[in-house]
């Protein structure tokens, strides 16, 4: 018997189950894919705080601030590289535009946009989906400033790759800068950039290299060798594209994270339905059991809590049938929260169908829809699955996962 | 049917979103390998305009399954792999260079008659084995790497007849006991440990004749023989899956065979094969949860990595061998979890892939070369035999399956 099982290994479920381990309890997590870390950028976005946690019924309005600064020490704690500060900070998109953020890597943060100085964009050679002509004339753009120029990297691994007209992916280049052979390359690259500069007497002091997704933060030492080298010039890293470095290191880190912990892992496997039973006739039910489809058999696994992590539309938790005739959750049957409206004509304005989820009390159990009585006593629901919130248009994707995450692992 | 279920089934599930080919092993080392993206849902639609690709691109998928238990969409990737397998084994690529390595998929495919011919003279094969000559003729005729860690062999697992009468009869508590090949005939004294183990919990095991599970016959391209070989072991089991009598794996990829292939035979144990086949340590679980495990252990003073094999990952159970050894006091130990171990059953041990494979591992051990300097621990725990053998290979840190340990804190065995 565990005390709780996660189902969904996205973000919000490793926050929970990551969280809930730290305190003592004996943690599942129940997966069947990898969830959308995989696409994640590197910084967590949470949006206009004040703003929408008076917005009625959004995810923020369940907690108070200490529950959010919670989340934030939990992630801060992980990764000591991610920063905030009081003043907006941003960083550079994939394709060289400025992007605000939150909770961003110290080495993403850019220089402030008064400044003057001269950015070296480094490109490695054959990286797929990244143009480096763009990235140029939209720096130019949001730095007048600055002067930007460009210097091409080689890297023999993938030597073969270029010889077949291949490209890289960045998460393949992100495996060779984490290794030493990747880093002594890159700081002789730099170290030439620093001379070339210093030999031409370069109209302004300050020099930055720029460089497409580098992901120096997530280092697990107790698995991989640590090299820390220093290079001669500050590096400005960009934020991940998809299939995303950042996402595929986070989500090995957070997993590492959760098993030195003591928890267990069952990826690969589909929670179908659960069982419980009413306490008495007035009180919600309890559950006992969640079932769960393995290669070739059903499993019944009990715990204490359940918590729902399954992500919604996107994460596979919600289902649509043909025709959106049929929408539905998809392990506990949980009523869900529809808008009328399922989408409007303008597809930059919030869409309605992002606000579909599960709508829940402050302990974050899921209530029914009409009456607003708590269904579930020991079931609770986080991260994208809640109802009454838009990821794209209120930005605040990550904080609304994290935040729940934590908050649920504490009642836990 | 469930509706997702329904679209899982079809292609259209597939959101393109590479995440797939992101992990997957091969693809990290080999640029010639399109991915589990391309050839599994990608080259589907071209396949249903009937283009078949060459077998021997096919081949380098190791069919390790990382890519389908990541895949967010729960795309079936390997099952479209192998397809295409079955389909280009029909198609019209067949040069000298494929006649070779088919005559090696006919070597490295048959396992088990391998094993038989390896344990008759297990002293002579492993010398042979040794010898230079010999591992070079096996790299030029047969393209077998002469660096691959091939298997020693050593005294086989004895096949233990069902003397009980009836099945599910005179004994309440019996298990049938699916060895395989690595057990058998490689590694005997597993088997004969698991056994006493079980013994000692209160189970009779009964070790029917059984031939290959299939699944190396498979690997190499030995569709037929492989199907013949599921529909022999389950005519074997029929009448005690029929009496309830669980059946049990102590390899990982014989477990993931009888559990996802099995139940798509046309024969009639295949409804109730899927259900009844339980890894070791999953069968020692469920017994726990009912308090049927005897917990007369004693302690174990000692700290093990543990690498989980992907034939395991891809069961869907979880790693139910850390929950049994954390039962026993002092043991420690801590899960890697660092990716394939490259070798992938035969696949390792391939002259064109040899390099390849190593490079897949290198995650692995450097994470088991880490955890030993730190002092995390000195040995290794896994199930799978091939994965042992690579660990070994690759690191020269001593490795062994879980159950060995669970049989010292039984007082079974000494070491
Ligand atoms: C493309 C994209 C980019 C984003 N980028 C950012 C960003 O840069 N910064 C940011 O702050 N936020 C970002 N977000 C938003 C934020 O990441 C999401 O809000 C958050 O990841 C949702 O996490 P989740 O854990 O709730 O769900 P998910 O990540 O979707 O995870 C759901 C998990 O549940 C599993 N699952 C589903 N059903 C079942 C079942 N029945 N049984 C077992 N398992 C099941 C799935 O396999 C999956 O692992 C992005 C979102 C998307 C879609
Ligand atoms: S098969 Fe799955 S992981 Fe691969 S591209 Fe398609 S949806 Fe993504
Ligand atoms: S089974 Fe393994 S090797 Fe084959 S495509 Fe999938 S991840 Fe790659």
């Amino acid at each position: 018997m565990w005390d709780a099982i996660v189902v969904g290994g996205g973000l919000a479920g490793w926050t929970a189950g990551i969280r809930a381990a730290q305190r003592g309890k004996k943690v599942l997590i129940v997966t069947e894919g990898v969830g959308t870390l995989y696409y994640f950028s590197g910084i967590f976005d949470y949006g206009d705080l004040e703003s929408l946690r008076h917005l009625p019924k959004h995810p923020y309005s369940l907690f108070d601030a200490e529950a959010i600064d919670r989340g934030k020490h939990f992630i801060q704690e992980l990764c000591p590289e991610y920063i905030e500060t009081n003043k907006s900070q941003h960083a550079l998109t994939v394709l060289g535009t400025a992007r605000q953020g939150d909770l961003m890597p110290r080495s993403m943060v850019l220089p402030n946009h008064q400044e003057q100085g001269s950015f070296v964009l480094l490109v490695p050679e054959g990286l797929k989906d990244f143009f480096p002509e763009i990235v140029v004339s939209n720096l130019v753009r949001e730095f007048p400033g600055w002067q930007v120029n460009v210097k091409r990297v080689h890297a023999e691994n993938f030597g073969e790759w270029q010889r077949m007209g291949k490209s890289a992916s960045g998460i393949d280049y992100a495996a060779i800068w984490r290794s030493k052979e990747g880093q002594n390359l890159l700081a002789q690259e730099i170290e030439a950039i620093k001379r070339e500069h210093q030999g031409a007497g370069s109209r302004s002091g300050k020099i930055a290299v720029v460089l497409p997704s580098l992901v120096s933060e997530y280092f697990d030492a107790s698995r991989t060798k640590t090299y820390v080298q220093d290079y001669s010039l500050p590096v400005i890293e960009m934020s991940s594209f998809l299939p995303s470095p950042h996402g595929r290191y986070f989500a090995e880190y957070l997993k590492h994270q959760f098993t030195d912990l003591g928890g267990e892992l069952m990826i690969g496997a589909r929670a179908a339905a659960l069982n419980g039973k009413p306490m008495s006739a007035k009180q919600p039910k309890s559950c006992q059991e969640i079932i769960v489809q393995s290669m070739g058999k059903v499993l019944h696994l009990k715990a204490k809590k359940f918590i729902l992590a399954t992500g919604g539309l996107l994460g596979g938790g919600i289902k649509v049938g043909i025709e959106r005739k049929l929408i539905q959750e998809d392990v506990f049957d949980l009523p869900l929260y529809v808008p009328q409206e399922w989408s409007t004509s303008q597809f930059f304005a919030s869409q309605p169908f992002a606000q579909i989820g599960v709508e829940t009390d402050k302990c974050l159990r899921p209530l029914d829809t009409n009456q607003g009585r708590v269904i579930w006593d020991n079931v609770h629901v986080v991260g994208r699955m809640l109802a009454h919130w838009d990821p794209w248009t209120q930005r605040c994707g990550g904080g609304v996962s994290v935040t729940s995450g934590c908050a649920a692992a504490e009642i836990i | 049917m469930d509706v997702r279920n329904e679209l899982t089934a079809r292609l259209d599930a597939c959101q393109k979103c590479n995440v797939c080919t992101a992990q997957c092993p091969v693809a990290k080392v080999n640029p010639h390998f399109p991915g589990p993206k391309g050839l599994g849902p990608d080259m589907e639609r071209f396949r249903r305009g009937q283009f078949i690709p060459g077998e021997t691109t096919l081949d380098d998928c190791s069919n390790c399954k990382t890519c389908e238990v990541t895949c967010p969409s729960g795309v079936k990737i390997t099952e479209m792999i192998l397809e295409a397998r079955r389909a280009a084994r029909k198609g019209p690529h067949k040069t000298m260079l494929s006649l070779k390595l088919r005559l090696r998929g006919y070597v490295l495919g048959r396992a088990e008659y391998l094993g038989k011919l390896g344990v008759l003279w297990p002293g002579m094969a492993n010398q042979a084995l040794k010898l230079n000559l010999v591992r070079w003729a096996l790299d030029k005729g047969l393209a077998v790497s002469q660096k691959g860690p091939l298997p020693a062999y050593g005294r086989p697992l004895e096949v233990i007849e069902d003397k009980g009468g009836r099945a599910g009869g005179a004994f309440r508590k019996q298990v049938i006991y699916f060895p395989g090949c690595y057990t058998r005939y490689n590694e005997g004294d597993t088997g004969r440990i698991m056994i006493k183990v079980l013994e000692h919990i209160g189970y009779k095991t009964i070790v029917p004749n059984f031939h290959c599970c299939g699944l190396p016959l498979e690997a190499n391209g030995q569709f037929d023989k492989a199907r013949k070989n599921g529909l022999y072991n389950l005519e074997l089991m029929r009448p005690y899956l029929e009496a309830g009598v669980p059946v049990i794996t102590s390899c990982t990829s014989c477990g993931l065979t009888l559990k996802e292939d099995y139940p798509k035979l046309p024969a009639p144990g295949a409804q109730m094969i899927g259900a009844q086949t339980y890894d070791l340590f999953e069968f020692l679980w469920q017994l726990h949860e009912k308090r049927e495990l005897p917990l007369d252990f004693q302690e174990v003073k000692a700290c093990f990595g543990y690498h989980l094999p992907c034939h395991l990952k891809a069961q869907g159970i979880g790693t139910p061998a850390l929950r049994i050894l954390r039962l026993i006091p002092g043991v420690k130990i801590r899960n890697l979890d660092a990716g394939c171990c490259g070798l992938s059953g035969s696949y390792g041990f391939k002259a064109e892939k040899y390099d390849k494979a190593m490079k897949i591992g290198n995650p692995l051990f450097e994470a088991v070369n880490v955890g030993v300097e730190r002092g995390d621990f000195q040995e290794m725990l896994t199930e799978c035999g091939v994965c042992k053998v690579q660990i070994q290979h690759g690191t020269s840190i001593p490795t062994k399956h879980p159950l060995r340990i669970l049989a010292k804190a039984y007082k079974i065995i000494l070491e």
